[in-house]
């Protein structure tokens, strides 16, 4: 502060012309300082808004919110900050993004100082209020690009299905919650007929397209609570929350048929396919998650023992 | 130096009462200058363990007006708990959603630190400039909190001050986070204080 005076037209022309909101409000919460920023975006100007209540003449304001960091900083002789993040803009400015932006409303960060006295004395507060929009864009597209990636690290690229590590962890959550409420949860596990035969006859992308086609009949034959997973190569297990075995095996069996009934078109061939499927419903004598998939595991063994293209309970 | 913390906190709880309008006891401050390898330890303690959740907030300071003062980084932790008793008391709104929860979170530790900061500021002569507070995690065990945390520090001063608010009992910890020169500023600051006594 020490070559204020020697500069001061200076000053005053950076205060007014800098690409920043500045304005000092009194106790009474009238403007005392208005530069260009705020007068081209308020489209209210300097000689219009000095010496007014501020919440008079912008009536729309958040005033309750605003007042109480306003009086704050009188009152703790302290700084305080707003975010876009919180409350994405005190005035509603348009912005410089409009077309590929995709906010309404320039975003803003202020910065509230106290402005003291030779007593040390709050005697108005100036407000620096920054134009965050291009930050909230970027941080918009981040979290954009962040959801798609976790989603990818979930899902199994070829069935679109969850992959095994994602499918286990809802187990595992499946499971503890069955446990501690008491409510019935079921698993199935099951496994494409020969699947070995149809990559050998038809080559890799006549078992992919076969996967991928048993990977939609799961999706349409379940609910939303329902999770399926791919387990293994050609092997898949589904969560089945509130359901019991009676369900479950309703569910199964149901899904089997639609296997059964559903060749899946290739190179003008259809390739013909069954499934065996296991399954256990959910008893508080399982040690863990893990046991309930080798009982249901079991029960897939003798299914295929039996014949395959079969639904078998464990025992 | 408890000695400045000491008043400096006194005028924080004083402050904090009058801007939150509810009644508020603080306890004397705790205070010690840790090493970085033992902080994390240090907290879990304070905190009551690995795995309390906890929130926290960091804002940096800096000495305005000289460009070898002291400058750090001031963080305060809540636990999940005990920030709820705050929450209860103080929500801007009827209800605490996500959004408000953060803000009250800023701005208590905004609250906390310039009072305490600037306080300690006056005592040893200087004026300290504020960065916006930004939360560095929710909801997530205090190792959690530090995990991304660059080190360049040596020492932190630790701060644990416990809050009564009328029935309830809500306690922070504040750290100072300073680079070893920082420090030295302090405590030639402090020497100099107690030469004019």
């Amino acid at each position: 502060m020490t070559h204020f005076d020697a500069s001061k037209e200076l000053l005053e022309f950076i205060v007014d012309r800098v690409n920043i909101g500045v304005f000092i409000l009194n106790q009474n919460h009238e403007v005392q300082l208005w530069n260009s920023f705020m007068a081209s975006n308020s489209g209210k100007s300097a000689e219009e808004v000095v010496g007014q209540n501020l919440f008079q003449c912008f009536p729309d304001l958040p005033e309750r919110w605003f007042a109480r960091k306003v009086n704050s900083v009188f009152m703790l002789k302290n700084f305080a900050f707003t975010s876009w993040e919180q409350r994405a803009y005190l005035f509603p400015f348009r912005h410089n993004r409009p077309v590929t932006g995709g906010m309404d409303h320039m975003c803003q960060d202020m910065t509230l100082m106290p402005i003291k006295n030779a007593d040390g004395e709050v005697e108005s507060v100036c407000i620096v209020l920054f134009d965050s929009t291009d930050t909230a864009i970027y941080r918009n597209m981040h979290q954009a690009a962040m959801q798609k990636l976790e989603m990818a690290s979930r899902v199994d690229g070829l069935t679109q299905l969850f992959n095994r590590a994602h499918w286990q962890s809802r187990l595992v959550e499946e499971f503890s919650r069955a446990g501690r409420y008491k409510h019935p949860m079921s698993l199935l596990l099951f496994d494409l007929d020969h699947f070995k035969s149809i990559n050998d006859k038809y080559g890799h992308l006549g078992g992919d397209a076969v996967l991928v086609r048993v990977a939609q009949l799961v999706m349409e034959s379940l609910r939303e609570s329902d999770v399926a997973g791919r387990y293994g190569g050609e092997e898949f297990g589904i969560i089945l929350p509130n359901t019991d075995g009676g369900g479950a095996m309703v569910v199964a069996e149901r899904l089997r048929r639609s296997i059964e009934s559903s060749p899946v078109p290739f190179e003008n061939l259809t390739i013909a396919m069954s499934a065996s499927i296991g399954v256990v419903e959910f008893c508080s004598d399982f040690t863990d998650a893990e046991h309930m998939i080798s009982k249901a595991d079991e029960a897939l063994y003798r299914a295929k023992e039996m014949g395959r293209n079969r639904v078998v309970p464990a025992s | 130096m408890q000695e400045v913390v000491n008043v400096a906190m006194g005028q924080a709880g004083d402050s904090l009462a009058r801007f939150l309008e509810v009644f508020i006891h603080l306890s004397v401050p705790r205070i010690r200058l840790v090493e970085r390898e033992e902080l994390n330890a240090e907290l879990e303690r304070m905190v009551g363990g690995q795995a309390v959740p906890v929130s926290g907030v960091s804002q940096g300071f800096y000495q305005l007006d000289s460009g070898t003062g002291i400058r750090g980084e001031a963080i305060v932790v809540f636990t999940d708990s005990s920030f709820k008793e705050l929450a209860d008391l103080l929500a801007y709104d009827d209800t605490l959603t996500t959004e408000s929860e953060k803000e009250l979170l800023l701005d208590v530790t905004n609250i906390l630190n310039g009072a305490c900061l600037n306080g300690v500021g006056e005592q040893i002569e200087a004026e300290l400039g504020f960065s916006p507070p930004s939360i560095m995690g929710q909801h997530v065990p205090i190792s959690q909190l530090l995990e991304y945390q660059q080190a360049s520090w040596d020492h932190a001063l630790l701060v644990e001050i416990t809050y009564t608010l009328e029935d309830r009992s809500f306690s922070c910890t504040m750290f100072l986070l300073m680079p070893g020169e920082s420090i030295q500023v302090v405590k030639q600051a402090l020497d100099r204080l107690l030469e004019d006594l």
